[in-house]
């Protein structure tokens, strides 16, 4: 994988066919969790807090939800287009933010399924469905790198 | 999870009793964003920018301490805008809390 141009109006990638072919299960897959209640403070005994933490996590479950809505557009043929022997995946800023933000959440709650682990090497002993959640992990990890490395790269470079 | 010690990187504010208004007197909040082995610090570096419109430099200074400390204290606001930030954190999976100031 790697950045073919970048200007103000969006990205290209180049990415191998096992790469696009990847990148597509991983975004029809999303959520590949339900979503899990979280917590708005750790100190706050106010009752308001309680009210605060329900809105929250209703917040986040819609958001999820129009995140997977927008999951299988970043995926049509006017965005990933087969070229030649490789696929380019063309994007704006906001589909840019929605990918980030799909792949980092399943790489996130792939973690949560998995125990929440300190250590993020597979142990020996995983079942069959921690697996599934350690590859899921592995794999949007690897795309989350490279769609930020390639770019944040560039813009740490030109800073120095 | 850690516990929450005396944040030290917001100062004080210093307010005249004579010109304090509702708003200083409403309550205000610490938004800590906290330790996780999972998120990249590229991508927490990454949200910072986003969410805060930081340059570079204070958002890595911020994942950083959150990466070495356990936490970050990311900004002081009162209720309604340290829980907006909270939810846009929290979108981005980072572990963001808010937490009296006082």
């Amino acid at each position: 994988m790697r950045l073919l141009t970048h200007s103000k109006s969006g990205w290209r990638y180049q990415l191998s066919r096992v790469e696009a072919q990847a990148l597509r299960s991983l975004m029809k897959l999303f959520p590949t969790t339900a979503h899990v209640a979280v917590r708005i403070t750790q100190t706050d005994t106010d009752p308001k807090a309680a009210e605060r933490e329900k809105l929250l996590n209703e917040s986040l479950a819609e958001h999820r939800e129009e995140l997977r809505r927008k999951a299988l557009h970043l995926m049509s043929g006017d965005r990933l287009r087969l070229q030649h022997d490789r696929y380019v995946l063309g994007i704006g800023l906001e589909d840019r933010e929605i990918l980030l933000q799909i792949l980092n959440d399943i790489r996130v709650e792939s973690w949560r399924a998995l125990g929440q682990p300190d250590d993020l090497d597979p142990p020996a002993n995983l079942s069959q469905d921690e697996q599934v959640h350690h590859n899921r992990m592995s794999l949007a990890g690897y795309f989350e790198c490279n769609f930020l490395n390639l770019e944040e790269g560039r813009e740490a470079a030109a800073e120095d | 999870m850690p516990s929450i010690a005396e944040p030290h990187t917001v100062p004080t504010p210093t307010i005249e009793n004579a010109t304090r208004s509702d708003d200083a007197l409403a309550p205000t909040y610490y938004v800590v964003c906290w330790n996780d082995p999972v998120n990249f610090m590229d991508y927490v570096t990454h949200v910072f920018m986003k969410v805060f419109g930081w340059p570079r430099q204070k958002a890595v200074k911020h994942m950083r301490e959150v990466h070495e400390q356990g936490k970050s204290v990311l900004v002081r606001e009162g209720a309604e805008k340290a829980e907006f930030y909270v939810h846009q954190l929290q979108g981005y999976k980072l572990q963001a809390t808010m937490e009296p100031a006082e």
